[in-house]
């Protein structure tokens, strides 16, 4: 049994050492530099095309590809809220304890070896000497406390106990904000939504790819989009006026801007892109056997049947700029029905390109009629509110812990035995700004030189 | 009078002030440090009222934004942030010999700014995205924090000087050049000094710009390349500290540990723009 407790007290005793923080503080950042240089996100056919097979599996079987999600990054962080966990289990009861505990009375020999101490020796009765220290030290210091004051005085002087704690909150912030962190990727959800203008949709593309969705339980519509540009060129503002729907009923209207987002129901829209997409196309087959011809409007990605025959086509892509020759429409056609299919990309501005062809029939485009949409970011993050909190105790807790200090001024006077006359001594303790506190604690000292007649 | 007269002034007085700076600590002449100080104030001001006037500036031309959105008006507000930090320091710790890193640093920054092939100095409009105040905040603080970072590189360097130059004896006599530099135990505490304000400032900007992030792409981190730079370099400080408070640490890996943190800074804000894309990347 005492075996098994000295294992478990050397695992807690790892896992509260500052050495494994240095060493979660290195590997952390290591790991984001490799991040940072390999491209996150390729497939492994990128992989094995760029890198040499072993180099290739390597970086497959770590994750290197995918390194901020991957099993081990997470252990490091998994890691280091252990060590907070820990190191602050073990020492927070100490300094607890150490700032509960009253002081005891001292001696001047005792406190002459503390780092910043003075004696003085006076030929001042100690009744005459402690009032004149207790004055003097009230004067640079504040307020005393006296522990004893019968033949020999002691006292303390002392201010800010409580910077000592302020570590803990920094300490804390980092577990919040990781815990908001966690609590965002488990029940909330990001992705986006393309929204033409004037119409309303529930459907969110969720990102990371694969085509998942979730669905809204409200519908949002966008009344307007609007783009305005610098005379350079450059776009100086998006906006979209979006209205919410309950029910098909209007409760909100309100424009985003990028930088200034909509929430409703804990789900925020941003502003993050825009473009034109397709309503429909005005076109005008030739079937090139017969040579008969004929037009049909055809509205975006529905089937429809082309007039006189047992075919059907439908325009299932646009492209606003198709390698660099205009918009192009992808069209489908299939031949008695939808079974014997064939497609192609057929340029809108150029008419007469040969290639504008599908099966026996070529197509021109006559004309199209686009809307222009709104690009959205989608984004649910219940945890975002814990990670403000901890970002907002983070910096209250570092400006804190530097700029606030535990001072202390321990000073005692004692009877100078048969010499007569009496001892008097000072000495004290800061926890930070040492020098400010030096020369305070010089400032002491020349008062008590000045003032105690030897 | 335009902003752009002033601030090639500017480039050329922290090229002189580096100058005096440096002779006044190799040849231990105190008047000529003191010079160094007041060309220091001088400069700033001239290069705070440039500042100022390329704002008023922009507001001219219509567009009207602070002069922090791209990289010339980055470098020409880290030449500001490195001696505004430096100045105060040294006033508050009456300590002249130190300024020949931070006056070097000014002086490069306002050099890379002015002479750079690939440096477009025109007062640009604002794209959508940096319209924001957090924007601004989050420029302000970063670069306060890297001021901090890049004098206590300088600190670092000279401690490093000191402790090898005499090894064994921390407080070496009056003699030799640098002689007019404080002792070793007084460097390593300004050099703690310097990192804590500087890692206050990089938490304060690391969070700003993600509340920034949040407001415009509604992420507050995404492991974009010039985020996690500036997290690494937030990860080694914080290693820094703790190593401090392990006994053994204190000296000199921590004035290691500091160059490499600032060779981080660095990397975080010139060395990130030739990774792959990402948000941060200042346009050409
Ligand atoms: C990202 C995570 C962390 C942050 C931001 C952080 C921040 C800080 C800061 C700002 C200080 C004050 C530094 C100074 O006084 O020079 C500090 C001190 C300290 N930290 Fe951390 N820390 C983190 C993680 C940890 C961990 C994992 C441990 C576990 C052992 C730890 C243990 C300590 C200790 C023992 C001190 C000294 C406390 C004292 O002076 O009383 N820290 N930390």
């Amino acid at each position: 049994m005492s075996q098994d407790d000295g294992f478990i007290a050397k695992i807690l005793s790892i896992l509260a050492s500052l050495k494994l923080t240095l060493f979660v503080f290195f590997a952390l950042a290591g790991a984001s530099v490799i991040g940072t240089l390999l491209p996150q996100g390729m497939g492994s056919a990128e992989l094995e095309s760029q890198f040499s097979p072993t180099m290739a599996l390597i970086i497959d079987r770590l994750s290197l590809n995918n390194l901020y999600h991957s099993g081990w990054f997470r252990v490091l962080l998994l890691l280091l809220c252990m060590n907070l966990l820990a190191c602050t289990l073990d020492r927070l009861p100490k300094t607890v304890r150490l700032l509960k505990r009253e002081d005891d009375s001292f001696t001047a020999e005792k406190i002459a070896r503390f780092s910043h101490s003075r004696t003085f020796v006076t030929e001042m009765k100690v009744d005459q000497a402690a009032p004149m220290l207790r004055f003097a030290v009230e004067e640079v210091f504040g307020p005393i406390r006296v522990l004893k004051d019968s033949d020999t005085f002691c006292a303390v002087s002392e201010k800010g106990r409580w910077s000592r704690l302020m570590v803990y909150g920094v300490h804390l912030s980092v577990l919040v904000v990781l815990a908001g962190a966690i609590m965002g990727s488990v029940f909330g959800f990001k992705g986006f939504m393309n929204l033409p203008e004037g119409e309303s949709a529930d459907e969110v593309i969720l990102g990371g790819g694969g085509g998942h969705f979730i669905l809204l339980p409200f519908k949002i519509r966008c009344d307007k989009f609007d783009v305005s540009f610098y005379d350079t060129g450059l776009p100086k503002d998006y906006r979209s006026d979006l209205s919410i729907l309950e029910d098909n009923r209007e409760v909100l209207k309100e424009s985003i801007r990028v930088n200034d987002p909509l929430t409703y129901k804990g789900v925020t829209f941003y502003q993050a892109s825009y473009g034109n997409m397709l309503k429909t196309a005005e076109l005008v087959l030739t079937d090139r056997e017969s040579g008969k011809t004929m037009s049909m409007i055809v509205p975006f990605q529905q089937v429809r049947n082309i007039p006189g025959t047992d075919d059907v086509l439908r325009i299932s892509e646009y492209q606003e700029s198709f390698m660099n020759f205009g918009p192009a429409l992808g069209i489908v056609v299939g031949k008695g029905g939808p079974e014997n299919v064939a497609g192609s990309w057929i340029l809108v501005n150029r008419p007469d390109f040969h290639g504008n062809k599908v099966h026996n029939y070529q197509i021109r485009v006559m004309g199209t009629e686009r809307v222009s949409y709104t690009g959205l970011q989608v984004k649910k993050d219940p945890g975002v509110v814990l990670v403000w909190v901890g970002f907002s105790l983070m910096i209250i807790g570092i400006g804190l812990t530097f700029y606030s200090s535990h001072k202390k001024i321990w000073v005692c006077v004692e009877s100078n035995g048969e010499r007569g006359g009496s001892l008097v001594a000072i000495a004290g303790r800061a926890s930070r700004d040492v020098q400010g506190f030096e020369e305070k604690f010089a400032e002491l000292s020349k008062h008590l030189e000045d003032r105690l007649p030897t | 009078m335009t902003s752009s007269f002033l601030l090639s002034i500017t480039t050329f007085a922290y090229l002189a002030c580096t100058v005096v700076y440096l002779s006044g600590t190799v040849f231990r002449a105190k008047h000529l440090l003191k010079l160094g100080t007041i060309l220091g104030v001088a400069t700033l001001l001239i290069q705070t009222a440039g500042i100022c006037l390329r704002w008023v500036e922009s507001y001219q031309m219509g567009y009207g934004h602070a002069p922090l959105s791209n990289l010339y008006e980055s470098l020409v507000f880290a030449a500001w942030a490195i001696m505004l930090t430096y100045l105060v320091f040294e006033a508050r710790v009456k300590q002249r010999a130190l300024g020949v890193f931070p006056a070097l640093f000014a002086f490069l920054a306002m050099a890379y700014a002015s002479f750079s092939k690939d440096m477009d100095s025109r007062i640009q409009p604002l794209l959508p995205a940096l319209k924001s105040n957090w924007l601004i905040a989050h420029v302000i603080t970063c670069f306060l924090g890297y001021a901090a970072f890049a004098v206590s590189f300088g600190i670092s360097v000279l401690y490093l000087y000191r402790k090898r130059s005499n090894p064994g004896n921390p407080n070496p006599g009056p003699k030799g050049a640098f002689a007019i530099l404080p002792d070793a135990l007084h460097l390593e505490v300004f050099n703690y000094q310097m990192i804590l304000f500087g890692f206050l400032w990089l938490s304060v900007g690391i969070i700003t710009g993600s509340v920034w992030a949040n407001s415009a792409w509604g992420t507050y981190w995404s492991w974009d390349p010039k985020e996690t730079w500036s997290l690494i370099t937030w990860l080694i400080y914080a290693a820094l500290l703790h190593a401090r408070t392990m006994k053994g640490w204190k000296g000199e890996r921590v004035a290691w540990l500091s160059m490499l943190g600032f060779g981080c800074v660095l990397f975080t804000y010139f060395g990130v723009n030739f990774l792959a894309t990402g948000l941060h990347r200042y346009a050409r």
